[in-house]
């Protein structure tokens, strides 16, 4: 087989080098390869190949399996879209339903044999890891209302965009930004903090404005009660840790997160970011160098054993009803008081900006915008759908302004359509303009995301130990980091490619 | 090598000169079932043996001309045309041309026997009728399946299972061990034979090597350590509950059993949170004035090693404690007794009549344990996948050969070099086991206890 494709390369190649030699403006037959030589990506034509099966006429009486994810259904968002779509098309006889394959859908593993979901709800880099088997199905942006109307920013769109054969195709539509948070107790700061937590009087405590300030609250805070600690979170949640290494030139992967080749966590200055999180580490519990922290968090942020943590917009809820319960037994308020104090008492804000020099004990008086990894959730179509066009009319539907907003008010997660976000919250209109700006790093859009967080999950969890380990520290020098961010990245490199 | 070759060709040309041998003194009926199947038969007037023979072998034909053929082929090229989801083109499956081509490689074998078979069957029957006797019929078949061959048909349906449910998987976990099945080389991609590849990986390239061996040296210590352990603490604590000092026996025999009874993925996730950095043994550790200890930690390797031995003991012991007991229930107390009399002390009557007896006992149990401590998958992948270890190739150092081949072949998609190590594996328990069973008294001594 390997001389077919070896004569298959050779006889193309020479075709391709006749056509050239005939007219030096000649292109391949996709028009992506230039006269010199060099390839060119293109945008797909709304007569590519890979559309035929857009026919425009929808399927009537079929079936379209869809799976979202869990919250989606837990609140209830689900029942109203699958609802809504199915009165727009019953003239068609079309039915969308619950795939109920879990939020996780294998569609590798059950889409070629043909009972997997017809359209998939996930984060993005869940679904481009799909794109290189074929798994997923290049979308005709063409036909799809939110792109024509201009409201996906680029930053979201290009997370849904993969080069195949040097055609730039998009795979999926972006629904909604996730993002981990820091989230506070709003009535545990203390009672004079505009006094003396916010230097620049904006009404911001200036503990969740800066790390610098939130890392000397922590100290004065555990030093008041030494079972408390003022932020707490898993370090070795390397979705939650990796802004502060991006945040100083790191990266994951080089081009834009496409070139699995170039691994970037030593890069720039990424070690500042490690210093940093171990220098904190030593004012937070041993909770904080496993999972230990992410467990405990509703209960630990609901008894004030930690005034801050990190963690999804998901958990707020939870956070939430652990607040109510220890309102309701400790101060003896009603369920509808204490529901109401602890919405307005847990506040999410973005994290905290960091010093340039990347040291919390000597910290420089400028600061930077602390960098955050985060996800563009969207709807994507499975290649093995025996209904495209009905699929495509689902995927129109769900992205639509009016399910992105009514989304928005069910789940309560940020919007990625510049029309439902500037209706939004100020946290989601935040959010929005992180994503924009590039102050939220898109999950890479690449199958290689999967060899990385174990191992720098790993490392992260081995820094966070490093202060209790006094004269035998592994990562007490910027030297000493750097060398270790180095290996990491040559280890996630062999993971990649020391097998294919 | 030589050797084998030289006796290689000689059983081929003793065939070829027996084949020839038979040929000439075969008769014309037997010929006839060389060229047709049930040819020979009918000649007999052995008419239903005729019709079954030539049935399968229209059949056979039919099959291997429609499908047969055109399977093995596929076999042997796992496909040329690569399918794309996108356009709707139907491509080759490799992993689908594998399995068909195998099982078609299968039905040529079962032909081939049947083929002999039915020569057998005429050449039989053509002995019968030189010596005077009459061909049987084939209702006379039908009645000896029920009685003198009552045991091929009891054994048909479990052979079959046998060969569908576990060789053919195995056959087909080898075959993809030479082939580059994984990451990037996933159906609708076509799939390529590429020999050994996939071993000299193993052994050879970056830190895949060293870290195999790596492995397999802790692998073989875990394996013998635990399946020691687990076997000395169960006997031990049979020993103990069987004492008549022991008073509610029944009472203290719960405990284990109700630890045995726990499902254990759920023992194991609850021992990982009372070891894990912020859980209960950590908290008691500094509210007494300590530091946390890393247990499960990447600096915790030893601690690691000690806490997963330990789990498996409680998870295991009351298995072994169960069928000591048993056991010690079958020995003859007037052992003991004559034992006594000869002034053996405690000690002694448990040297040479408890253990012996056990152990002879228990062997064939000991080969299965530690066979299956040596493939133990639950343990440290509940209490460790989340750590890497630097020098390990996507693993860490507590990691045993069967949870790198999960994470090889299930987290990292590199399913032929999965099969490769599985390979390894079997290879390595199967003599290890088969060593130890030789040199067991269950295998050298099997009349001793009867």
């Amino acid at each position: 087989m390997k001389n077919i494709k070896f004569l298959s390369l050779l006889l193309g190649s020479v075709t391709l080098l006749t056509l050239a030699g005939c007219d030096p403006n000649i292109t391949t037959s996709n028009h992506n390869t230039s006269s010199n030589g060099q390839t060119t990506i293109v945008d797909p034509s709304e007569d590519d190949p890979v559309f035929a099966k857009f026919t425009g006429q929808l399927e009537e009486g079929v079936t379209v399996k869809v799976v979202e994810n869990d919250t989606a259904i837990k609140m209830g968002y689900l029942d109203e879209l699958i609802a809504a779509f199915n009165e727009e098309y019953k003239e068609y006889g079309i039915t969308a339903v619950d795939a109920n394959q879990g939020e996780f859908a294998d569609l590798p593993n059950t889409g070629p044999y043909g009972y997997g979901p017809d359209v998939v709800y996930q984060a993005n880099d869940v679904l481009m890891g799909w794109v290189d088997d074929k798994h997923i199905t290049p979308i005709p942006t063409h036909l799809i209302e939110a792109y024509q109307s201009e409201v996906i920013p680029d930053t979201a769109h290009d997370a849904y965009k993969s080069v195949v054969n040097n055609v730039n195709y998009t795979f999926g539509v972006p629904v909604n930004i996730q993002s981990p948070l820091l989230y506070y107790r709003k009535d545990l700061l203390p009672s004079d903090w505009q006094e003396t937590w916010d230097d620049n009087n904006n009404d911001i405590p200036d503990m969740v404005e800066n790390i610098v300030d939130l890392y000397e609250f922590s100290k004065q805070y555990h030093a008041k009660d030494d079972t408390k600690y003022g932020f707490e979170f898993s370090l070795n949640d390397f979705y939650f840790t990796s802004g502060y290494l991006f945040s100083y030139g790191g990266y994951l992967f080089g081009n834009n997160n496409r070139d699995d080749t170039d691994i970037g966590l030593h890069k720039g200055n990424a070690k500042y970011g490690v210093q940093i999180l171990r220098q904190f580490a030593a004012e937070m519990s041993a909770a904080c160098r496993d999972d230990s922290a992410k467990l405990a968090i509703s209960g630990a942020m609901a008894s004030g054993k930690y005034f801050a943590s990190v963690t999804t917009p998901d958990v707020r809820s939870v956070i939430v009803d652990a607040l109510v319960d220890t309102y309701k037994s400790e101060q003896g308020l009603s369920q509808d008081e204490a529901i109401t104090k602890a919405e307005e008492n847990v506040v999410g804000v973005p994290f905290p900006d960091l010093p340039s020099n990347g040291d919390l004990i000597n910290p420089s008086d400028d600061y930077i915008e602390c960098k955050q990894m985060g996800g563009i959730n969207g709807y994507a179509m499975s290649s093995y759908t025996k209904c495209p066009n009905a699929s495509l009319a689902f995927i129109n539907f769900a992205t639509s302004y009016k399910m992105v907003k009514l989304r928005e008010q069910i789940i309560q997660i940020a919007p990625c359509r510049s029309d439902v976000a500037e209706e939004s919250t100020q946290l989601s209109q935040q959010l929005f303009e992180r994503t924009t700006n590039g102050s939220i790093v898109l999950m890479p859009s690449i199958k290689a995301i999967n060899q990385v967080w174990t191992p720098a999950g790993s490392f992260m969890a081995d820094v966070a130990a490093d202060p209790s380990r006094g004269g035998n520290a592994k990562y007490d020098t910027l030297d000493k980091i750097q060398a270790a961010l180095e290996q990491l990245s040559n280890d996630i490199y062999d993971a990649i490619h020391l097998l294919n | 090598m030589k050797r084998f070759f030289r006796r290689l060709g000689k059983n081929i040309v003793d065939l070829w000169t027996n084949f020839i041998n038979f040929f000439k003194v075969a008769n014309l009926n037997v010929k006839a079932s060389m060229c047709l199947m049930g040819a020979g038969q009918f000649m007999y007037r052995q008419i239903g043996r005729g019709i079954l023979y030539l049935g399968i072998e229209i059949l056979g034909i039919l099959f291997f001309s429609i499908y047969g053929f055109q399977w093995l082929v596929g076999l042997i090229t796992l496909g040329t045309v690569e399918a794309d989801p996108w356009t709707g083109l139907e491509g080759d499956n490799s992993v689908i041309f594998m399995l068909l081509g195998l099982m078609s490689l299968v039905l040529l074998i079962l032909f081939i026997a049947l083929y002999i078979l039915n020569v057998r069957d005429v050449y039989n029957t053509s002995k019968l009728v030189l010596r005077g006797e009459k061909p049987k019929t084939f209702k006379q078949d039908l009645k000896d399946l029920l009685d003198k061959k009552f045991y091929k048909t009891v054994l048909f349906l479990p052979i079959l299972g046998t060969i569908i449910f576990s060789l053919l998987p195995i056959v087909f976990m080898i075959l993809i061990a030479f082939t580059n099945y994984g990451e990037p080389y996933i159906p609708p991609v076509l799939v390529d034979w590429i020999g050994l590849e996939n071993f000299i990986k193993v052994f050879s390239i970056g830190d895949i090597g060293p870290t195999f061996f790596k492995i397999l040296g802790w692998n073989i210590l875990w394996a013998i350590a635990t399946t020691l352990l687990n076997y000395v603490l169960g006997l031990l604590l049979a020993i103990l509950l069987n004492k008549k000092i022991v008073k509610g026996k029944f009472f203290w025999r719960l405990f284990p059993i109700l630890a045995y009874a726990i499902p254990g993925f759920i023992t194991l996730t609850a021992f990982k949170f009372m070891f894990s950095q912020g859980g209960p043994i950590n908290f008691y550790i500094e509210q007494a004035g300590g530091s946390a200890l890393p247990f499960l930690t990447k600096d915790g390797t030893w601690w690691a090693r000690l806490i997963g031995l330990l789990i498996n003991a409680w998870l295991t012991v009351p298995s072994v404690m169960l069928l000591a007991t048993g056991i010690l229930s079958n020995i003859n107390n007037d052992l003991y007794e004559a034992a006594k009399i000869d002034g053996a002390g405690a000690f002694r009557q448990f040297k040479d009549i408890t253990l012996p007896f056990v152990v002879f006992a228990t062997t064939p149990t000991l080969i299965t344990s530690f066979i299956g401590n040596f493939n133990n998958f639950g343990v440290f992948y509940f209490l460790r996948s989340d750590v890497t270890s630097n020098g390990y190739f996507v693993s860490n150092d507590t990691d045993l050969l069967i949870n790198w081949l999960y994470r090889l072949s299930i987290d990292n998609k590199y399913y032929s070099i999965g099969a490769a190590i599985s390979l390894i594996i079997f290879i390595i328990t199967s003599a290890i086991s088969l060593i130890i069973y030789i040199k067991s008294p269950a295998y050298k001594k099997e009349d001793t206890f009867r």
